[in-house]
């Protein structure tokens, strides 16, 4: 397959893209396991900022109970008064709002011997505004008795100054669910008089924790200190079951090892645990599905793969555009113009201004392009000289058959088939005298334009001494001489000449190193002539010519030819060959028709050559005897004006009698005759006075021709536009109804300007 | 060439001739008949009798055409006793369509 510029580039740019795909799959490979740590790592302190936050409102929380604390022993130690300690405690809340609600409590008689119970309590209400309730301290409430004291209360001391009860629901004051933190108050030797509490919310605390999720099916526990109490859970697996509260033993995946575990399994799914101990040593874990926690790894994995195929994709374009717009273009530009150029148009200016090779390409190619102008048009002179040259020789040469009508004794017809480059084939013919024609054949030796300009000189040479000279070997003794002493390049012409006299039939004939005539006689075959030959003429000076006298008889064909016929090649480079024209020639000895015989053997030579083209002239000559009178040929001739046709109809009845012609067919020759003689009359001398009408009549087998010439101004009666005949009368116009009627009547028609001469050729078919 | 001419009646004109119809003819038919119509307004029908025609060539067609146009504006024209061979010039240029032809 052929590479193209563009099919270069695309792949260039395509391997490039997978050399970059490639590069970029071994790196994510290598550095897979360092993405995973790095995925941990990353979620960890996603986890982490949460387990901070919650930490942060943790000891917040505990800061909030050593304020009250603090605030409870001032007020044991000092003034007692009771409503500024309230105030205080509202000031307290005021900077914490994650406290639900709090107090100090103090141990029973401890203040006052009287009074068991003392306590200052104040929370939040609905509505937001911290009041204080007076039944926290009556002995129906008995605070003592609270699990919550319970369980703070004994386990504080000064070195563990903080305890957090378990969550309990409390149905007085804030009605919800709540964990409470507790400090204590000492007096001054030190011995604990009661315990501050803050309350926290649980539902805020579920919240907080429930919104930890770092993927879709990860969850969170949160446990209290001595890991008995599990505070929060939203394990999706446990969902069921009343966790809450119970120990963390009773969780099925939990162990104490947890913190050094990667993975663990559990629902036969493995799980990534993030422990975090909160300084209250509250314990926060967060389980992450291995599966979800690679998948938003390859997740992120793959936008990058997709930004990065985007980028090389852009890159590749950008790469591609530009080989496209400074390399592809100005070529593709080029390729446009260098086609234009080949196919001759030279009047393009070519513009290229970037890159700058291109550029310089482009002015080279534009000099190169004015300089092919230049030499295409000396090339065209030299060329339309030829051309010029050639049209003039062939011109030289009868070409209007039959050239003598009138003469009924014989027929000829010769044709010239040139190769592209001149050369010096020709033949000629005229009437010595009345009784005697001379004909000729030649080749001058060489090609091209000396040969051609050798030729025309000769033919004048041999056409000017035939004048005037009439002895045959005298008329051929001359022109060698003449040629001869005119030749000083060493051209030499063979030729072949036959000088008969129409009378007797007696042919004289002369061959000059020409190639072999061809004699059909009444014997029915075609044989070439046994003749003397000669010296080539234009070789030796005051040679003698043996010329050889033969007898025709009516209806023998004399051929002749030069050696383009026999000598034309085949693609095995056989030549054709002088057998394969007898040949060819006996195959169709019936062929009467000299003009169809010439054609016979142009296509045999023709389907000879096959593809292979034609190297040199291709001339033949032709000559058939009829004897003195010949029965299948009429000839007239009149002045074309007003009086005369009836001269032209006369003569039109009498061959028509003498040839027993139908009068259907004879009329149509009349009619057609007359509209032919009209048109001669108004047309081709209506600028001359009046002009001479021909016209030749043959009868071939069933055929009759008609061929009708003057030598008037051109005109093709053929290309008038035929009347419509179906229009009626009042719409018909006179024109072009004669010509229409000539195409209707006869059976073939044909026209022809040769040589200042209008032929119009009509053929009748005689059924009858 | 001979050509006779007869009044029949007040409106008929009778034309006769013999030998060809062509280029020599033709034209002068044809302006014997044109000249002799013109000038008597009353003759409204013309009949050409062919019987002696031995010929008609397309100048004789032109012809009969220019007097079929010239009578169709006045009366009308025929043509009888046209032999076959004429007929066939006819109908070869489509003059058999609108000719009456007997």
């Amino acid at each position: 397959m052929k590479k193209t510029l563009k099919s270069e580039i695309i792949t260039i740019t395509l391997s490039m893209l997978l050399i970059l795909f490639v590069v970029f799959a071994l790196f994510a490979f290598l550095y897979y396991k360092d993405t995973e740590l790095l995925m941990l790592n990353f979620t960890s302190k996603n986890i982490m900022t949460y387990a901070n936050n919650i930490n942060k409102e943790v000891i917040k929380i505990e800061k909030n109970a050593y304020d009250l604390a603090l605030m409870g022993e001032l007020y044991y130690k000092f003034d007692r008064n009771k409503s500024i300690a309230e105030k205080t405690i509202v000031q307290v809340f005021d900077n914490y709002p994650e406290s639900l609600g709090g107090g100090v409590w103090f141990k029973p008689y401890v203040v006052d011997r009287s009074k068991r119970l003392l306590c200052m309590y104040a929370y939040r209400n609905k509505h937001g505004n911290v009041v204080f309730d007076p039944k926290f301290e009556s002995e129906e409430y008995n605070y003592p008795d609270k699990s919550w004291y319970k369980e703070i209360f004994p386990f504080i001391n000064k070195k563990d100054n903080i305890e957090w009860s378990r969550p309990y629901y409390e149905k007085e004051g804030s009605d919800t669910v709540m964990i409470t933190a507790g400090a204590g108050m000492y007096d001054n030797e030190g011995n604990l008089v009661g315990l501050s509490t803050v309350d926290w919310e649980v539902n805020s605390v579920i919240k907080t924790i429930s919104a930890i999720k770092p993927s879709k099916n990860s969850f969170s526990l949160f446990a209290n200190p001595s890991k008995d109490y599990v505070i929060v859970t939203n394990d999706p697996y446990l969902k069921d079951k009343a966790l809450v509260g119970a120990s963390l033993k009773n969780i099925p995946w939990y162990n104490d090892n947890l913190i050094n575990v990667r993975y663990m399994t559990y629902q036969n799914k493995e799980f990534i645990p993030y422990v975090k101990i909160l300084d209250n040593e509250m314990i926060l874990i967060v389980c992450v599905p291995k599966n979800e926690f690679l998948a938003k790894m390859f997740h992120s994995i793959t936008i990058f793969c997709i930004l990065l195929t985007f980028l090389a994709l852009f890159l590749a374009y950008i790469v591609y555009s530009g080989l496209r717009k400074n390399i592809m273009y100005p070529i593709g530009k080029l390729i446009y113009i260098a086609n234009k150029i080949s196919k001759g148009d030279n009047d393009i200016e070519i513009k290229i201004e970037n890159p700058v090779e291109f550029e310089k390409l482009a002015s080279t190619f534009d000099k190169m392009t004015r300089d092919i102008k230049n030499i295409t048009k000396e090339k065209e002179r030299i060329n339309s000289e030829l051309n010029i040259a050639k049209s003039i020789q062939i011109s030289s040469l009868p070409s209007v058959f039959p050239p003598f009508p009138d003469r009924q004794e014989f027929d000829i017809y010769a044709s010239m088939d040139t190769a592209k480059e001149v050369g010096g084939d020709f033949y000629d013919f005229y009437f010595m005298d009345e009784n005697h024609i001379m004909f000729i054949i030649a080749d001058v030796s060489g090609k091209g334009v000396p040969a051609a300009l050798f030729m025309m000189t000769a033919k004048t040479l041999i056409n000017n001494i035939s004048q005037i000279v009439k002895d045959p070997s005298d008329i051929i003794e001359q022109i060698n001489n003449k040629i001869c002493a005119s030749n000083k390049n060493g051209f030499f012409i063979t030729l072949f000449a036959g000088i008969v006299d129409l009378r007797t039939g007696k042919m004289s004939c002369i061959n000059c190193g020409h190639n072999p005539p061809l004699i059909l006689t009444n014997d029915g075959k075609y044989k070439y002539m046994d003749l003397d030959q000669n010296v080539a003429l234009g070789v030796f000076e005051n040679m003698n010519f043996k010329i050889v006298d033969i007898n025709l008889n009516p209806g023998d064909i004399i051929l002749t030819y030069t050696d383009g016929v026999t000598e034309a090649l085949n693609e095995n480079d056989d030549m054709y060959g002088e057998d394969r024209l007898k040949d060819c020639l006996n195959k169709n000895k019936d062929i009467t028709n000299i003009k169809d015989i010439i054609n016979t053997i142009k296509n045999d030579v023709k389907q000879f050559s096959g593809s292979v083209s034609q190297s040199d002239d291709m001339t033949m000559l032709i000559f058939k005897y009829y004897g003195s009178e010949n029965p299948n040929h009429k000839y007239c001739k009149v002045l074309a004006n007003k009086d005369n046709y009836k001269v032209f109809y006369e003569f039109i009845h009498n061959f028509c009698n003498e040839w027993k012609i139908s009068e259907d067919i004879s009329n149509k020759m009349d009619m057609c005759a007359e509209e032919i003689y009209a048109n001669t009359e108004f047309y081709a001398y209506k600028n001359v006075h009046e002009g001479y009408i021909e016209l030749y009549v043959t009868k071939e087998d069933n055929k009759i021709i008609l061929e009708f010439r003057n030598n008037g101004v051109e005109y093709n009666p053929l290309k008038r536009s035929d009347p419509d005949i179906t229009l009626p009368p009042e719409k018909r116009s006179l024109g072009g109804l004669g010509i229409y009627m000539i195409k209707q009547m006869s059976d073939e028609i044909s026209y022809q300007y040769i040589d200042g001469i209008n032929i119009l050729k009509l053929t009748f078919v005689n059924n009858s | 060439m001979d050509i006779e001419l007869k009044r029949e009646g007040i409106s008929s004109l009778y034309v006769k001739t013999s030998g060809r119809l062509d280029l020599d003819n033709s034209v002068e038919y044809g302006t014997k008949i044109k000249e002799t119509v013109e000038d008597s307004e009353d003759i409204k029908i013309l009949i050409l009798d062919f019987k002696d025609i031995i010929f008609i060539s397309s100048f004789g067609l032109k012809i009969i055409l220019e007097l079929h146009k010239q009578m169709m504006e006045r009366g009308s024209m025929r043509l009888i006793n046209v032999s076959e061979q004429i007929l066939k010039s006819f109908k070869m240029v489509g003059f058999d369509k609108f000719l009456v032809i007997e």
